[in-house]
């Protein structure tokens, strides 16, 4: 109570100080947010790759796009190490270009079901319908990720469009907070057919549609060396390009480590100028209070008493600053979401830890803040700030 | 010398010097020599600059005595050595043996009358509820206890006054020390507190030093230390007050020494080491 009455006598300054923090906090909520969504993306994508190894067509230097025939996935599995290997066809699901974004874009994959002999670690959910079956080969059906079944409104047994062709909806995923949110699973037949078309002319005469893959997903035999299966496949396979996970986060981590450090460090400054104005509020507030510190102290108020009022003063002007910066951070972030939900485009993602950690820094930062000018009031000669006017 | 009361304060070589920048040398205290007894009702007087604040300072552990410049000082509060102790320990013994009065009042704004007297019991280790309790009784005592939510700001000068010396007696400690205690209040609030001080005196045997320039206060007192210059004045001799000038003058203040005529009507409040 006392506190809170300390609080109120200067209510502008005390205002002016939770702004500051209330500032600092809405920042580090709303750019970690950011960062938190990214991570996930980037996790997620780490997670998906696991053990995996993605082998491509070297020969284009496009990462998924460039033709390549089945047979290729039939070579890679008399590699030594590998257990299956998994053609399949990997698309933008639109043709058209979307801007950048953050976001993965939206894809279509085509995959014969079960290929993957129940090697796939990764495991989809469905809140409604079910998964692909090897009977769906040859029918045009679509399971659908959360993010695309919820930007089209889809519900199972609705019709889809894909390219044009309708397809039939029968399952949709739940939300995974990663790629398969924004992918169309097709069954291979009708992928390759997609493929097929989108290629340039050229290619189209001859070529064998039944033939067509995109990449090809290889699941390691237990225990076996990853970078090794994937040197070997580079090797023995013409044209063969792999990327495994660690290679994937090699590439992915080293861009969003320093995202991540430039979103932080933006957030930090703002925090660091918020702290600096709690130990001013508190240097001055000190300095007003110095008789009555001196009162204090002279009828035996303990040097330990007078800075742990104090710090708890200003952990108080933190506490209450973070709760305002991660409400409106919260708020923002909500509305911001909302509005891009509608373009497919949601930046944040506000973790309770990001929450948890907004506040408990923040009332950190302002105890640390006060110990100085606390432990500065708690020196002071009583016989001298009782003089003090 | 058959069985004189027990020394509450005893101190020897007491000295005090202030630096106050370049060569601006103040010694406040020369080298005093005092004893006060257990449920003496004492005045400091002497002009400004004397040293009695100083003196006031030192015997309630707010400052400590020089140790350098002659010979060692001692201080005695109940028998206890306490011219070295550290900080904490000084801060813990006026905790609990020892209330302060001020000049100035020197009550906490944003704290209600109850609230400035529990701070007090609060800073002794009492519970929070033991604290409200005792600082209820404790503005009971000087007859505010239906003011016991009102800030400073909503009292009187001599209401704070008495809050004030509420919060002194609040713990019932040996000592009392007061700063010139009626120095802002007019004629008939000065008598009110006065009144109340005399009274605890006499009903609680406490210990009173009184620093003042207020004539009628020191006569109001058992004994008058003198001071010029840093020293206390040799003659402890009763004050040169025509009889009917010192109005409420006590029946004590002719004993010229430390012994009272009088036992107090209870004994001092036991000195509490824990």
């Amino acid at each position: 109570m006392h506190l809170l009455r300390n609080l109120t006598r200067r209510k502008v300054r005390t205002t002016l100080t939770i702004l500051g923090i209330t500032i600092g906090i809405w920042a580090l909520v709303v750019f970690g947010s950011m960062a938190n969504k990214i991570n996930s993306l980037v996790e997620g994508g780490s997670s998906y790759f696991g053990d995996k190894i993605i082998v491509t067509d070297a020969s284009d230097g496009v990462f998924g796009n460039a033709p390549m025939s089945l047979s290729v996935a039939r070579g890679i599995d008399q590699v030594q190490g590998v257990a299956v290997a998994v053609p399949q066809i990997q698309l933008l699901l639109s043709t058209e270009g979307r801007g950048l974004s953050f976001d993965i874009p939206d894809q279509l994959q085509g995959q014969l079901a079960g290929a993957d002999q129940g090697r796939e670690t990764f495991v989809l959910r469905y809140t409604r319908g079910r998964g692909l079956a090897p009977e769906d080969e040859g029918r045009n059906v679509v399971v659908l990720g959360a993010d695309l079944a919820r930007d089209a409104g889809a519900s199972v047994g609705g019709t889809f469009q894909v390219r044009d062709r309708p397809f039939e909806i029968v399952g949709i995923l739940e939300p995974t907070l990663t790629a398969p949110d924004t992918t169309a699973y097709v069954p291979l037949r009708a992928a390759q057919e997609i493929f097929a078309e989108s290629l340039p002319p050229i290619f189209r005469a001859d070529l064998d549609t039944t033939d067509l893959a995109s990449q090809v997903v290889v699941y390691p035999e237990q225990g076996a060396d990853i970078a090794a299966v994937a040197a070997r496949i580079e090797t023995q396979v013409p044209n063969a390009a792999t990327l495994t996970g660690a290679e994937f986060d090699t590439l992915v981590g080293s861009t969003t480590a320093i995202f991540n450090a430039i979103i932080v460090g933006v957030a930090l400054i703002s925090l660091v100028v918020g702290g600096l104005s709690v130990i001013n509020t508190m240097a001055m507030a000190v300095a007003e209070r110095t008789r009555e510190i001196g009162i204090k102290r002279a009828i035996g108020g303990p040097r330990r008493r007078i800075i742990r009022e104090l710090v708890t003063e200003a952990g108080l002007i933190g506490l209450i600053g973070g709760l305002l910066g991660l409400i409106l951070g919260a708020v923002v972030i909500v509305l911001a979401n909302e509005a891009g939900r509608e373009s497919g485009t949601v930046l944040f993602e506000l973790t309770p830890e990001t929450a948890f950690f907004a506040v408990v820094f923040s009332t950190g930062l302002g105890m640390l803040a006060g110990l100085a000018p606390a432990w500065n009031a708690a020196r002071l000669d009583p016989v001298t700030a009782l003089r003090y006017e | 010398m058959s069985s004189p009361p027990p020394l509450l304060l005893e101190g020897r070589n007491l000295r005090k010097t202030y630096r106050l920048g370049r060569g601006n040398i103040v010694k406040a205290l020369r080298g005093v020599e005092v004893e006060i007894a257990a449920g003496e009702m004492v005045a400091i007087m002497g002009p400004s600059g004397s040293g009695k604040s100083t003196l006031m300072h030192i015997l309630g552990l707010l400052h400590g005595p020089d140790q350098d410049g002659g010979p060692p000082p001692e201080l005695r509060v109940a028998g206890q050595d306490v011219t070295r102790l550290s900080d904490g320990a000084r801060t813990r013994m006026r905790a609990r043996q020892m209330g302060f009065v001020f000049q100035s009042f020197n009550l906490i704004p944003t704290l209600s009358a109850l609230e400035n007297v529990a701070l007090a019991p609060d800073y002794a280790g009492a519970s929070s509820v033991a604290a409200q309790a005792a600082g209820l009784d404790a503005l009971e005592l000087v007859g505010l206890a239906d003011r016991a939510r009102h800030r400073p700001a909503e009292l009187s000068g001599g209401e704070q006054q008495r809050v004030a010396i509420a919060r002194s007696l609040v713990n019932r400690p040996a000592l009392v020390l007061a700063d010139e205690p009626t120095g802002n209040l007019d004629t008939d609030r000065s008598t009110e507190i006065l009144g109340l001080l005399r009274r605890f005196n006499r009903e609680q045997g406490q210990t009173f030093v009184l620093v003042t320039h207020d004539p009628e206060v020191a006569a109001a007192c058992d004994r008058i230390v003198r001071m010029r210059d840093g020293l206390i004045s040799p003659a402890l001799e009763p004050p040169a007050l025509e009889p009917a000038a010192a109005a409420p003058r006590s029946a004590a203040r002719e004993s010229p020494s430390v012994p009272r005529s009088a036992e107090p009507a209870r004994t001092p409040a036991p000195l509490r080491s824990d």
